[in-house]
Formats: C-alpha cells, sequence, structure tokens
C-alpha cells in the first residue's frame, strides 16, 4: 500500500498524515457525513524506530500490537518543578486504559500530554516523547488544533456551553469545517452517546436544564461529534451519582468498538469494572520533602493488576491499604 | 459543673436572654435609621425638584428650543443633543472597550511589563475626574491634533474617554465570569483560540458587558463639567444636525438656566432635571433587566 | 504478615475469617485422633461421637462460607486479599470433606467386630496411615497460617508416604483368604484406608491454595 512506502521512509509527519480507521464514521444512511481527511490506522513497525517496550520499572509490559500512543520518557515540569517522570508505556487501540493512583501522581497531567492540553498553562514544560500512530505529537511541525479534532476530551465537571444543546453538539464539526448535514451530524453523536431518545424533543432547549448525568454524556456527545479516534476521560464520574456513573460507565463498553479511551479515576472499583488495562502511578517522596513527582510504578492487564500484581506497591493500593 | 451535656435541653435550645435580644433590636434599629437617613435627604431633594419642575413639564417644554423667554423654552434641543451624544459614546466605548478587555484578558502576556503598567493605571484612570477628561478633550480633540472644535463628535468622543476606563473594567468582569471550564472545553473540542473567545467566551459575557455599557453611557449622560469644557456655546436653539454640528445636552441646559438670575428658569431648570431623571431611571431599568433575564447561573 | 493500618474492620474480618476456617482444620485433627482411637480399642461409643461432632465442623463450614459471601459483597476483595478469600473457601470445603471422610470411618468401626484384628498387620498399616494424615492436616495448618510455601510442597511428600502404605493395605487385603468374616474384616479396613487417602488428599490440596495464596499460580500437585 502506498501509505506503508512513506511510513517506510520516515515521511509520515503530519497528523493529518496518518490515516484513521474507516470504522470509525459509521456512516448509517446514504448521504450522510463524511469526514474529509479519513484517517486509517498505522502500524508501527517497519520505518519507525523501535521503541522500548518496558516500562520504566522492573515490571515487563506486555507486548502491544499498533497502539495509538506510545510515551517514551514522558515528563512533566511545571516551572521547573518537576511533576510527573519518565512515563513510557504503550495505549492499545479500541480499548479502554485506565490511569490509577493517588492525588498528585500526575496521572491527569499525563493524559492532557496526549492531547496537547498543557500548552494552555504557560508553565507546563513536557519531555520525552509522546507518538500519537507513530507520530511525534510535540514535534515542530503539529498543530495542537488538529491534534484535538482526532483526540477528543472530557472533563471532570460537566462543561456544556450555555447554549441549546444542538449548538453544543454542533460547535465542534463546525470549527472543524465538517460537511454534510449538521442535523445528522448532531443525531449520530447523540445515539452514540444514548442520549439521543432522551432530547429528541427538546434539541433547542439550554443545556444547562440537564441533570448533571445528562450534562456529562452531552459532554461526551459532543466530543464524540468530530469523529474523534480517541477520547480522553479525566474522571468523568467523579461529580456525579452513582446511576449516572453506571450509564457512563456502560456507555464505555458501547463506544470502546470505535473509539479508543484512556480513563483516569480515582475510583479503583471503577477501574476495575470498566478497563483493559491499568496503569498504576504514584507520588515519589523523591530525595526531599518537597519533591512529590509522579511516576509510573506498574501497567498491564486490569485483571491481574487487581488480582496478582507484581509490585507491592500496587498490591498495597489496590488493596486500600495506602492513598 | 455545667457541661453542655449535664444541663437541660431547655436551656441550651432556649431563646436568648434579654439583654441579648435588646442588643440585637438596638441593632437593627440604628441600621434602619442610618439608611433613613440618606433615604430621607434623596426624598427631600427629589420631592423639592419635582414640586418645582413637574408642572413646567409639557409637551410644549420637551418640543420647543430655548429661548431667552422662559414661557417659550424647552429642552428639544438639549434632548436630541443627549441622543446623539449617547450615540456617538455608544458607538466608540463598545468597540474600543471590548477590544481593549479582549486583549488585557486574554492576550496580554502579564509578565511584560507594560501590560502590568496598563493594568494598574486602569482603575486610576477610572477615578480620574470628570473634568481632567474635559480638559483632555478641549485640548487634544476640539483644537490641537483632532481639531474636530465644538461639535458633537468631539463631546462624545470627551465622554467616551471619561467612561471607557469602566467600560473595559466592566467588560473584563464579565469575560472573567465565564468559567475557563468553557474555554476548556471549547479547545478541547479543536477550536482555535480566536474561535473559542469569539464564539463562546464572548457571546456568554454579553448580558454582563451590555449591562456595563448602558450603565456606563447613564454615567456619561450625566456629566456635566467635560460638556462645558467641550460643548459649544449654551444657547443652542437647533437639533444637531450630524457629527459636525454644534450641540448642548440636558446638563448644560441646566446648568445654563440654573445660572439664569430668572426664578422662572430655574423652575424650567428643575423641570429639566426631572427629565434627565427620568431618562436616566429608564437606562438603569433596562440594565437591571437585561442583567436579570440574561445573567447566566454557572 | 501485619500491613498498613488502613481498613482496620476490613483486615480484622479477614483475620477472625482466617481463624475460624484454621479452627476447623483443629477439629478435624481432633475428629482423626478419635476416630483412630475409637478403631485401635474398637470403642464404638467413641465413634458415635465422632459421627456427631461432625455436626460442628459443618456448622463451621457455613459460617465461615457465610462470612467469605459477606466479605466479597461488602469489601469488593482484590489482589492477596482475594486470594486469600478464595483459598479460605477452598480450604473450609476440603476441612468438611475430611471431617465427612472421618465420619465413614467411624461408622465402619461397629462393623469390625469386637474380636481381635484378624490381620494385625493390616491394622497396624491403617492406624500408620491414620497418624500420618493427622500430621498431614496440622502442617496443611501450619504451611497456610505461615504462608510456607516450602512446608506446603513438603506436604506432597508426606501424601506419598499414606499413598504407599494405602496400597500396601490393599495388597494384604487381597491376600487375606476365602473366608467369608476375614474379608468382610479386610474389606472394612480397606475402606477405611481408603477414607484416609481421601484426607490426605485434601490436606495437599490445602498445600495447593497456599501456593496460590503465595504466588497467584495454582499448581496441582501430580496425583498418584
Amino acid at each position: 500500500m502506498a501509505h506503508d512506502d512513506r511510513s517506510a521512509r520516515g515521511i509520515v509527519r503530519d497528523v493529518s498524515d496518518v490515516d484513521r480507521d474507516p470504522e470509525l464514521n459509521p456512516p448509517s444512511e446514504p448521504g450522510a457525513a463524511e469526514v474529509p481527511g479519513q484517517v486509517p490506522a498505522v502500524s508501527l513497525g517497519q520505518g519507525h524506530s523501535s521503541v522500548p517496550v518496558v516500562a520504566n520499572h522492573d515490571v515487563v509490559d506486555d507486548e502491544i500490537d499498533d497502539p495509538v500512543f506510545v510515551t517514551e520518557k514522558l515528563s512533566v515540569s511545571y516551572g521547573g518543578a518537576p511533576a510527573v517522570l519518565d512515563v513510557s508505556l504503550r495505549v492499545p487501540q479500541k480499548q479502554i486504559t485506565a490511569f490509577i493512583g493517588p492525588s498528585g501522581c500526575g496521572k491527569s497531567t499525563i493524559i492532557r500530554c496526549f492531547n496537547r492540553m498543557n500548552d494552555l498553562i504557560p508553565t507546563a514544560h513536557v519531555e520525552g516523547m509522546v507518538r500519537y500512530h507513530g507520530v511525534d505529537l510535540y514535534g515542530g511541525d503539529i498543530d495542537s488544533v488538529q491534534v484535538r479534532k482526532r483526540i477528543g476530551m472530557v472533563f471532570q465537571k460537566p462543561n456544556p456551553f450555555p447554549k441549546s444543546i444542538y449548538d453544543n453538539i454542533a460547535f465542534g464539526p463546525k470549527v472543524l469545517g465538517m460537511k454534510g448535514s449538521m442535523e445528522q451530524i448532531v443525531e449520530q453523536a447523540l445515539r452514540r452517546a444514548s442520549l439521543w431518545d432522551d432530547v429528541k424533543d427538546r434539541l433547542d432547549d439550554n443545556a444547562f436544564g440537564m441533570s448533571g448525568g445528562q450534562q456529562q454524556r452531552l459532554c461526551i456527545a459532543r466530543a464524540l461529534a468530530t469523529n474523534p479516534d480517541v477520547l480522553l476521560m479525566d474522571e468523568p464520574c467523579s461529580a456525579l451519582d452513582p446511576i449516572s456513573t453506571g450509564r457512563i460507565e456502560d456507555l464505555m463498553h458501547e463506544l470502546k468498538e470505535t473509539v479508543s479511551i484512556v480513563i483516569v479515576t480515582h475510583n479503583m472499583q471503577q477501574a476495575a469494572r470498566v478497563s483493559d488495562r491499568t496503569a498504576f502511578f504514584i507520588v515519589d517522596m523523591g530525595s526531599s520533602e518537597e519533591a512529590r513527582i509522579g511516576r509510573l510504578v506498574e501497567y498491564g492487564p486490569t485483571d491481574r493488576i487487581f488480582t496478582n500484581p507484581h509490585d507491592i506497591r500496587t498490591e498495597e493500593y489496590v488493596s486500600g491499604k495506602f492513598g | 459543673m455545667t457541661t453542655a451535656s449535664a444541663r437541660p435541653a431547655r436551656d441550651v435550645l432556649g431563646k436568648p436572654s434579654s439583654s441579648h435580644r435588646l442588643r440585637d433590636r438596638l441593632f437593627v434599629i440604628m441600621l434602619a435609621l442610618l439608611t433613613s437617613v440618606a433615604l430621607i435627604v434623596l426624598a427631600v431633594l427629589l420631592i423639592n425638584t419635582a414640586s418645582d419642575g413637574v408642572p413646567e413639564i409639557s409637551w410644549s417644554f420637551l418640543t420647543s428650543f430655548p429661548s431667552a423667554f422662559p414661557a417659550k423654552a424647552g429642552i428639544e434641543s438639549a434632548i436630541t443633543g443627549t441622543l446623539w451624544l449617547m450615540g456617538v459614546v455608544t458607538f466608540v466605548i463598545v468597540p474600543l472597550g471590548v477590544a481593549s478587555a479582549l486583549y488585557l484578558e486574554e492576550y496580554a502576556d502579564s509578565s511584560r511589563w507594560w501590560n502590568r503598567v496598563i493594568e494598574v493605571n486602569i482603575q486610576n484612570l477610572a477615578a480620574v475626574p470628570s473634568i481632567v477628561y474635559g480638559i483632555l478633550g478641549l485640548a487634544y480633540i476640539v483644537r490641537g491634533p483632532l481639531s474636530l472644535g465644538r461639535t458633537v463628535l468631539a463631546g462624545g468622543l470627551t465622554l467616551s474617554l471619561v467612561v471607557l476606563p469602566v467600560v473595559i473594567i466592566t467588560a473584563r468582569e464579565a469575560l472573567r465570569a465565564v468559567p475557563p471550564s468553557i474555554k476548556e472545553g471549547a479547545l478541547a473540542l479543536g477550536a482555535t483560540r480566536w474561535q473559542a473567545i469569539w464564539r463562546q467566551i464572548l457571546p456568554a459575557s454579553i448580558p454582563g458587558i451590555a449591562t456595563g455599557v448602558i450603565l456606563s453611557i447613564a454615567r456619561a449622560i450625566g456629566e456635566t463639567a467635560p460638556l462645558i469644557l467641550v460643548g459649544a456655546a449654551t444657547f443652542v436653539a437647533f437639533n444637531p444636525t450630524g457629527l459636525n454640528s454644534a450641540f448642548t445636552a440636558l446638563p448644560l441646559q441646566i446648568f445654563s438656566w440654573v445660572s439664569q438670575p430668572s426664578d422662572q428658569f430655574r423652575l424650567l431648570a428643575a423641570a429639566a432635571i426631572i427629565v434627565l431623571l427620568v431618562i436616566l431611571v429608564a437606562l438603569n431599568a433596562v440594565a437591571i433587566w437585561l442583567r436579570n433575564r440574561y445573567q447566566q447561573r454557572w | 504478615m501485619d500491613r498498613a493500618t488502613a481498613r482496620p474492620q476490613f483486615h480484622d474480618q479477614l483475620v477472625l475469617l482466617e481463624e475460624q476456617a484454621l479452627g476447623a482444620l483443629d477439629i478435624v485433627v481432633e475428629q482423626i485422633d478419635r476416630v483412630m482411637e475409637a478403631l485401635e480399642n474398637q470403642d464404638v461409643e467413641l465413634a458415635t461421637f465422632v459421627i456427631n461432632d461432625d455436626d460442628r465442623i459443618d456448622g463451621r463450614y457455613l459460617e465461615v462460607h457465610q462470612g467469605i459471601l459477606s466479605l466479597l459483597a461488602l469489601q469488593a476483595p482484590v489482589a492477596s486479599d482475594l486470594r486469600l478469600v478464595a483459598a479460605l473457601l477452598h480450604l473450609i470445603k476440603h476441612a468438611e470433606r475430611m471431617g465427612d471422610q472421618c465420619v465413614n470411618i467411624a461408622k465402619l468401626i461397629p462393623i469390625v467386630g469386637s474380636e481381635p484384628p484378624i490381620v494385625p498387620e493390616l491394622l497396624d498399616r491403617v492406624l500408620r496411615m491414620g497418624t500420618a494424615a493427622r500430621a498431614e492436616v496440622q502442617e496443611a495448618r501450619l504451611a497456610f497460617r505461615g504462608r510456607d510455601v516450602a512446608l506446603a510442597n513438603d506436604l506432597f511428600r508426606q501424601d506419598r508416604e499414606v499413598n504407599r502404605l494405602n496400597k500396601e493395605v490393599f495388597q494384604l487385603a487381597v491376600a487375606v483368604g476365602d473366608e467369608v468374616d476375614r474379608r468382610e474384616w479386610a474389606m472394612t479396613l480397606t475402606l477405611m484406608a481408603r477414607a484416609i487417602e481421601r484426607i490426605g488428599d485434601n490436606a495437599v490440596g490445602i498445600g495447593e491454595q497456599v501456593v496460590f495464596v503465595e504466588t497467584g499460580l495454582f499448581k496441582e500437585f501430580p496425583a498418584e
């Protein structure tokens, strides 16, 4: 395939070069929304430099074919003070990966590297490498706006725009310049977020009139409207009641067929219920009292992390013995 | 030995002692007295003015031009002058104020010294007495570099200078009131910074900005000192014909009539004051209605 | 193995549950002692006591079972705690089976009769099997309590001894001859030997659980 030749020659430079899986944009009827610049998956392999598989600790990370993200010694510091150091892992496609750990361990910071949201913090400095389908996200010619079109984010507190439900969903596609019937795009996004039936009769109602759980699903629908390849979720359920949380978890199971998901959660049971792989971070007190640095301790299949973790710190955290 | 648990429930839950109650009462009475003093003073002024002025208000009063004869004098030119000034001020302060607020809030890098200087001085500018702006206007707008002469445009620009700092401050507050999560959400969807501001933050802050603008206009049209310096000869018996036209305004007319020796003119001044107050109250009412109706509770 | 002080109620509950389960093994040891003594002295009354006392083991089984369900539902144990809870479920089941085997032996004692043993070597081996099985159960308890993988592995070696004796019992019984009384006696003792051999297997099963709790790997000791 022509694309493989280009990647073999190391020419893949621009995020828009990266192809995305056509599965992700399932047109349900003819004339449905068509996204320009379809992005099928690039397989990491020939032509790309070999990426260390081992996370920076004693535990061997399992092989993941064709990861959506690969980080190599990713480190973030704020104003010179390191916040999280040396994170190396591979995030699989079309699965749910959870980041767990005590507060301050840097899990939110790392996830925000994946969509360049750390750029918004002037004092933040990112070192190391983050690759998205093999492309260095912090490369000189990468536009952070383009990155965020393909990597969506849902925040801890639902943050719908103070507009109608329709306008909320339509915002992303509009700024993206997506072609096609906006009504269909909105409907499809709402269906994917299991919200269509609840709101189909009141699309012009203000989003603020919805309950917290519905607002968060609206935010998920809004993120899905641009047909992203990845959805980053930063503690999406921590402001919600258990029923809403359950519905969103069910939603995540459905979504992972088309979207790779990375979720940060401080709720271990949620990570256990929902995720396929789990990464456990700690706050390393380091050499001095002030140096609170986040580090990756263990990363592996969720099953193993919760029944037979390799590292004793993981064992203690998931059993609730600290943190 | 009366610990809390040992005392009977009745003692713990009962009403406060009579000395407590007396003190509470006295406090409330004192507050009420102070408020009434302020209100009474205001009421006296108002009633006085109204009793003098209201009888003078008639359709002919509103539609006549000033004249040497009190019986024939009216405030039509003052009203239209004020309206023209309001127009000019609005057209100047909205773009300038909002743009400045946007720049300072979103784009100015606060580590640069000149931005910090601007920040500090906006507050100072808002506190400068309006007559200083009048002098500024006279020197640089009416005469000097702009040399617009004593025109509606010059008057409007001068008044704009008076209220611009307040508009900038209010607009910044309105922009700041929009939670950063909205901006984050917009950016996370792939909007550029400008798209996020133009499409989400600015629209969300419009009610706050509009309220601030209306209140500023209300203040501007009551400013007399700058207009005295910048305005035309006070006897303007025609409606402004354009931006280049001479003008008068309600505060100017009031000032002029009050300075006349004849008592009759003072009654007319009272009437004009009432009209001005009505306009001000109406503007404030609109601002309050706007705020209540459209204010976002985040 | 004392860990941090977080979740003390959960920790306490887990410790209590383990004590209860291991306590069942203590009752099993008592039962083995009694039934062997009843066999040696042909004490039918003691045998009856053993049969009735099995209720204690059954009761303990129900207690521990319920405790495990509660813990799973309410505390959501994970990692090594989860493995411990799963192991306790197996352990209490093994204990209950061992108790049942003691009852099986006790029920056969009246049949053995009151005369001196027809084949003393046969009885001798059965009694030795009983002692060995008792030792296995004790060792299994120790291994579990101390999470001692080496000791657990040793159980497997001990059990070979019991199995060997069982084979000898079988051979002796086969060679006992044609007389009905002799055959009946010998076969009854064979049944008892088999019951003791089962007790040994259950003890080995407990050893396997020890390895599982410690390593997370379930390794079945090869059957012989």
